[in-house]
């Protein structure tokens, strides 16, 4: 009678303590939150541009190509850590790379794209972080793909490393 | 021996003046003087609200609590939506829209979260069924 009643809590603690395990082992960040946005439009804006004198319109610019949408600024510094991916992938003719300059001063933004290089072909401004919002962004680096009929695709949070990389590739090929 | 009951003494008025601190602390909050409506009805609401929206950077913090810019950003964007005459609902979809359910400190009642729910429920009445099953003897 004792062991039967032994039995089952026994297995159902080994069953716990596997599934603990299972997620333990595997490749996955609590903190990293899936986008709401996925499958949906790209939410639209205008403000001004940071290269061109034209205004940035969300909705002339995302059109007819894969878009790369990555949030970015000076003083951020995984940025710097991902620029040179950002730029490989604006050799890409596939592709347009547009930048969202979150909350920065400009004067110093373009210091910084003179330094490390502009991979950027239009650069939307952000400045008080409203259309990062709009985004659902919440700690920058961010980075979006949008596919040619507008609707985002994948996001990334944290600054592109070589496995993202070759992640976002692949999705940009199946686009 | 005497001395042993004042150090004994001195640690039970320590221990109470920390108790009462802590319950103090509860009303430490990161709303700056500058974000605060006029209205208070409308303060009221936009206090409430940010209590039960996450920060998403610090994540396990309301953005009543935290400092983060983010946490600032969005306190000032639900006192703009207040004052623009937005529900309450409209709010908490406006920022689920963008953020998900996640945003929300307290996981909405949904299919997919009904286990979330109900599992606690559903494991207490098995274990009263179990102690009450093997304990007879």
């Amino acid at each position: 009678m004792k062991k039967h009643i032994l039995f089952f809590p026994s297995i159902f603690f080994i069953l716990i303590l596997l599934i603990f395990f299972y997620l333990l082992t595997i490749d996955r960040d609590p903190s990293k939150v899936p986008s709401a946005l996925l499958n949906k439009n790209f939410p639209k804006f205008e403000t001004e541009s940071l290269l061109k004198e034209k205004k940035f319109v969300a909705s002339k610019e995302f059109k007819d190509r894969i878009i790369l949408v990555n949030f970015f600024a000076s003083w951020c510094n995984p940025c710097r850590i991902e620029h040179d991916f950002i730029k490989r992938f604006s050799n890409n003719k596939k592709i347009k790379v547009i930048g969202i300059n979150y909350k920065d001063n400009p004067k110093k933004a373009n210091e910084w794209l003179k330094k490390l290089g502009n991979p950027y072909s239009n650069i939307a401004l952000d400045k008080n972080g409203r259309i990062a919002i709009d985004w659902g962004v919440y700690g920058i680096p961010e980075t979006f793909v949008v596919n040619s009929d507008g609707i985002i695709k994948y996001r990334h949070v944290g600054p592109i490393n070589k496995k993202i990389y070759k992640k976002i590739n692949k999705i940009i090929n199946e686009n | 021996m005497k001395t042993k009951k004042l150090i004994f003494r001195k640690i039970i008025v320590i221990t109470f003046f920390i108790f009462i601190s802590t319950l103090f602390l509860k009303n430490v909050i990161a709303v700056e003087p500058d974000e605060i409506l006029k209205n208070e009805k409308q303060e009221m609401r936009a206090r409430i609200i940010s209590k039960n929206i996450r920060c998403m950077v610090c994540q396990n913090q309301s953005i009543d609590d935290s400092n983060a810019p983010l946490a600032r950003d969005l306190r000032l964007l639900i006192r703009d939506q207040i004052k623009d005459g937005k529900k309450d609902y409209e709010i908490y979809n406006f920022l689920t829209d963008r953020y998900g359910d996640f945003i929300l400190l307290k996981p909405p009642l949904k299919l997919s979260t009904l286990a979330l729910w109900f599992l606690p429920f559903l494991f207490f009445i098995i274990g009263i069924f179990v102690v009450f099953k093997y304990s007879k003897k």
